[in-house]
C-alpha cells in the first residue's frame, strides 16, 4: 500500500450523494436509432466514477505518475429514458459499500435541463497497482478520504433500482 | 434474411480490437466492451431480421432497457475477439441473453454481458409485439439454446462480496 501521494489532493466533497459530474451526450455517441447508443452511457458513467475517484485523490496524476490506476470489476445500468445528441447531463454518485481495494458505486444521469432521469449505473471499481497490474490496498491518503466519504454516504436510503437481477419475471 | 443458424451457443460473432477503444491504462475502456458486445447484438438480430434493415426500412427498432457486464480479463490493441450468445428467456416483446467475450486465439474470456432488449415500433418509439417473422425465430433459436446451463454471470446481484 502506498503510504502518500505525491500531489496536493483536491479539497473533500463530502455532500450525499455526490453531485459535482456534469457532461453533455457527444454527437459521435449517437447510433441509428437517433439516441445515444447504450456503450455510451457506460463511458459517461465512467467519467462520473472517475469524479468520484479524483475526489478521492485518485485523479489523472495517479495514473500519470505510474502510482496505480483503478480498473472496474462489474457493472449494471439500467436504460430509462432516452438521450439526444448535444443533451446535458447532470450526475450524483452514492457510495454504496466499500472494503480496502473496492468501492460499490451507484450513479443517476438526468437530463440537466428537462430533469427527467435517464438511467442508472452501479458499478464496482478496484484499485490496481501499477507495475504488477494486480488489486492492491487504495493508498492510505485515499482510504483516509474513503471513509469520510462512507461516514457521509452510508445513512442514505437504498436506491430502488441498485442490487437488481435482470429478469422478465420480477414484481 | 440470413440464413437461420441453431448452433447453441450462437457463434458467429468475430472483432478486432481498435486503436480508439484504448484508454489510459492501456487497454479496452470500459465503455468499448459494450460496443463490441452491441455489434454481437446486431449479429443475433440478423438472426431474426430486426437489425440494420429492419431499421433502415423504418419498421422498427430494438432498444436495451438493462445491461449488466462483468470485466474478467484485459483486451489489448489488436487483439481478435470471439463473441458467443445465448438466449435465456423471452417474452410477447422482450428478449433476454448473455454473451461472452473471448480472446479468439488465446481463449480465455474477457468478459460478458447480460441484456434486456425490446421491440419498439418505429412510428411511435413505444414497446410493441416481435413482428411474426422475428418471434417464429426467437422460438426457434430460445428452442435451442434451452439445453444449455445458465451461465454463471447471468443473474448476478452487483455487491462487495465478504468472507464470512
Amino acid at each position: 500500500m502506498l503510504d502518500s501521494l505525491p500531489y496536493e489532493l483536491p479539497e473533500l466533497v463530502t455532500r450525499a450523494p455526490l453531485d459535482i459530474h456534469r457532461s453533455t451526450v457527444l454527437r459521435e455517441w449517437v447510433d441509428w436509432n437517433g439516441h445515444m447508443n447504450l456503450a455510451f452511457y457506460v463511458t459517461a458513467f465512467d467519467q462520473a466514477s472517475g469524479a468520484f475517484m479524483r475526489n478521492m485523490g485518485l485523479g489523472r496524476r495517479y495514473v500519470d505518475g505510474k502510482l496505480g490506476m483503478t480498473f472496474v470489476l462489474e457493472t449494471h445500468v439500467t436504460y430509462d429514458r432516452e438521450m439526444k445528441g448535444g443533451a446535458p447531463m447532470r450526475f450524483t454518485t452514492q457510495l454504496l459499500d466499500r472494503d480496502a481495494k473496492k468501492v460499490h458505486l451507484y450513479h443517476e444521469m438526468f437530463h440537466a435541463a428537462e430533469g427527467y432521469l435517464a438511467a442508472t449505473n452501479e458499478v464496482i471499481v478496484m484499485n490496481i497497482a501499477y507495475a504488477s497490474r494486480r488489486s492492491a490496498r487504495w493508498p492510505a491518503p485515499a482510504a483516509a478520504r474513503l471513509e469520510k466519504l462512507w461516514n457521509a454516504h452510508k445513512d442514505l436510503p437504498r436506491p430502488a433500482k441498485a442490487g437488481r437481477v435482470m429478469s422478465l419475471h420480477r414484481k | 434474411m440470413v440464413e437461420l443458424d441453431l448452433s447453441a451457443p450462437l457463434d458467429r460473432h468475430r472483432a478486432t480490437v481498435l486503436p480508439e477503444w484504448i484508454d489510459w491504462n492501456s487497454h479496452m475502456n470500459v465503455g468499448f466492451y459494450v460496443v463490441a458486445f452491441d455489434k454481437a447484438t446486431d449479429t443475433l438480430c440478423e438472426q431474426f431480421g430486426c437489425s440494420w434493415d429492419y431499421t433502415r426500412q423504418e419498421i422498427g427498432m430494438t432498444f436495451v432497457l438493462e445491461a449488466h457486464v462483468t470485466y474478467d480479463r484485459e483486451v489489448t490493441q489488436g487483439d481478435p475477439l470471439r463473441i458467443t450468445t445465448q438466449i435465456l428467456d423471452h417474452d410477447a416483446k422482450r428478449l433476454h441473453f448473455i454473451h461472452a467475450m473471448y480472446h479468439a486465439t488465446e481463449g480465455y474470456l474477457a468478459a460478458t454481458n447480460e441484456l434486456m432488449l425490446m421491440n419498439i415500433d418505429y412510428a411511435s418509439r413505444r414497446s410493441a409485439p416481435w413482428p411474426d417473422f422475428a418471434r417464429e425465430r426467437i422460438e426457434k433459436l430460445a428452442a435451442a439454446h434451452k439445453p444449455l446451463p445458465v451461465p454463471e454471470q447471468a443473474g448476478r446481484i452487483i455487491g462487495i462480496k465478504r468472507k464470512k
